[in-house]
């Protein structure tokens, strides 16, 4: 199951993912028209500094089993497991913010949504962008990020990736040591030839 | 095997799906004395706001008895448990054998021992049930008074100005919520309270209802004066079910006593949810606290020890979330530290309404009160969770900078 893995190290703290997301989740999905919109549009990642000129993008993990979805008292919260997200229903939802009590990364937003007009406000987090995804797109914010730091991707995959990368430079930097230096006299013999 | 499970709220369901998903093929019976289908009770006061519909109250759907396999006895009361012939007694005269049974029986409303409970226009918020006979009496009701200013009686309160209805709201200390909030977060609050039009009374309780003709006119208080209403709404607290267990050894009248594994005295016999008296996940003593989430977080233990997991409940930690309109407030933890080296931390943004307030003890957070922005409580509750020593951290929890940036993001080594 595709989610979006965040690399730190690579974030410059832009906030463009910030604003593709905002955009993604508004009514005309369109900077511009977004900016009128009766429903402010709310970014549901956050950028945070790290110090020492690090960012870090915080969004909703998809936790399985979800720590938000087992406290929410209104059964507002589901897992959708074809899509691999921790979803919340804004129909559904009574603001009571139980799911802030329980979450682990601090990741929900309460705002008004044009889903539930009804409402002052509902919980608000990362949805994987349903919409794009029926498109085969990848979700807004991962194709906004410049630098690599939002990507899209099965974690497995990844994962196993990563380590045959790391597995190489390993190797490959082990190249140039050796056990035991060639002795004088050998090396030397070596330059004959 | 055939398992009994008595109750079909938070811990019940909880408990039945832990338990089926260990053991697929096992005889799970459900009794409730509700013949509902299972519905969330905090979200009663919302429905009496009119903030949520009634079909949005059934966390189940109609199949979700078969899709589970479960066999279901509603609107049927249990009367006794017999430990020793392995049998529940239902009130129709029945007797359920089972293997193992699990007690789900929850809490019921608690009401103050004065004259006056029989008028018509006494009520309390806890079944659905309930919610119907309030709606029918407040057709023709303008003022209403709310006694207790815990969680559920703020939210009835706020659920019942919102409908319009001159709101009553007594608290017995001199404060709401005054086992959970310190005097600055309780400040913010009863400015909220004020601003939804309530009229909150402190330091006041009822000494008698009054009533004429059979109905609630008025409500007798401490000080002397009368408080005229048309309704009166009992939320002083609640206490477990468990007369069915008269007789037995199981029960104390504070909740049912549980080891760390959710089982009673009686080694076929697991508990869990508001009819039981867990041990506090810091102290270690005996804590009733009664919250939705901490009944399911027990019900999945109990169902999963059912099936013989023996798994651990690491204990109750109190907190809970306060949403009125207009003020968000989240709780938890200790009020005040339990040696006299901890130490409390409090930062309040007058222009903005934002309060933290944290407090210590012996290295470590033990409690947190967060007002206005309450996106990271769930941080500051696994650190309380976890005993995790402030000197651990990356980042004191005092600080500004306390956050999921602080926390998470890291240098590689060699890129400092």
């Amino acid at each position: 199951m595709k989610t979006v893995i965040v690399r730190p190290e690579r974030c410059v703290g832009c906030l463009q993912c910030r604003l593709a997301c905002a955009v993604e989740h508004s009514q005309s999905k369109d900077l511009v028209a977004a900016l009128g919109e009766a429903w402010r549009p709310v970014a549901r990642i956050a950028v945070y500094p790290g110090g020492r000129h690090l960012s870090f993008p915080n969004k909703c993990r998809h936790c399985d089993p979800a720590p938000c979805e087992a406290v929410c008292i209104a059964g507002a919260i589901r897992r959708n497991p074809a899509r691999g997200t921790t979803d919340i229903d804004p129909v559904r939802c009574i603001n009571c913010g139980m799911c802030a009590m329980a979450c682990l990364f601090g990741v929900l937003t309460f705002a008004p949504t044009p889903q539930a007009p009804e409402r002052r406000a509902v919980a608000l987090k990362c949805d994987h962008c349903p919409d794009r995804q029926a498109q085969g797109r990848p979700p807004a914010c991962v194709e906004a990020c410049k630098v690599g730091a939002l990507n899209y991707g099965e974690p497995a995959a990844e994962m196993a990736a990563k380590g045959r990368f790391l597995a190489q430079a390993f190797f490959a930097a082990s190249q140039g040591a050796s056990e035991s230096p060639v002795p004088d006299s050998i090396r030397l013999w070596r330059q004959l030839g | 095997m055939t398992y009994v499970i008595i109750g079909t709220s938070a811990a019940g369901l909880a408990g039945a799906e832990t338990l089926r998903r260990l053991d697929p093929k096992a005889r799970i019976t459900l009794i409730s004395d509700e013949s509902h289908l299972p519905y969330s009770r905090p979200l009663l006061t919302y429905l009496l706001g009119r903030e949520t519909t009634r079909e949005k109250l059934f966390l189940r759907s109609l199949d979700y008895f078969r899709e589970w396999g479960f066999e279901t006895l509603l609107g049927t009361p249990v009367t006794r448990v017999d430990p020793g012939a392995h049998e529940v007694h239902l009130a129709d005269g029945r007797a359920l054998p089972y293997d193992r049974l699990l007690i789900a029986s929850g809490a019921k409303p608690r009401l103050p021992p004065i004259p006056g409970l029989e008028l018509s226009g006494v009520f309390t918020l806890r079944h659905l049930a309930d919610v119907e006979r309030l709606e029918r009496h407040l057709a023709h009701a303008r003022r209403v008074a709310v006694v207790g200013a815990g969680a559920v009686g703020l939210k009835a309160a706020d659920a019942l100005a919102h409908r319009g209805l001159a709101v009553d709201l007594l608290a017995r200390g001199a404060q709401p919520l005054s086992k959970v909030l310190d005097q600055v977060s309780a400040r913010l609050l009863m400015e909220a309270i004020a601003r939804l039009g309530i009229s909150l009374h402190l330091n006041s309780w009822p000494t008698a209802v009054v009533g004429n003709g059979g109905r609630v006119t008025a409500m007798a208080l401490n000080d002397g004066r009368e408080l005229p209403t048309d309704a009166v709404l009992f939320s002083v607290g609640v206490a477990p079910r468990v007369e069915f267990l008269a007789g037995t050894t199981l029960a104390a009248p504070e909740g049912i006593p549980v080891d760390e594994h959710l089982q009673t005295g009686d080694p076929d016999i697991f508990a869990a949810g508001d009819c039981v008296l867990p041990r506090h996940l810091l102290t270690g003593a005996p804590a009733a606290f009664h919250i939705w989430p901490a009944a399911v977080a027990q019900g999945e233990v109990a169902g999963a020890n059912l099936a013989g997991a023996a798994r651990r409940y690491d204990g109750i930690l109190p907190m809970n979330s306060i949403s009125l309109r207009g003020c968000r407030i989240i709780t938890g933890g200790h009020l005040t530290p339990d040696t006299p080296e901890g130490e409390i931390f409090e930062e309040l943004d007058a222009t903005t309404g934002r309060f933290k307030r944290l407090v210590f003890d012996q290295g470590r957070l033990v409690g947190a009160t967060l007002v206005g922005e309450v996106r990271h409580a769930g941080i500051y509750f696994r650190l309380i969770a976890n005993r995790t020593p402030v000197k651990d951290l990356p980042v004191d929890p005092r600080s500004p900078h306390f956050h999921p940036g602080r926390l998470w993001a890291r240098p590689l080594p060699g890129a400092a």
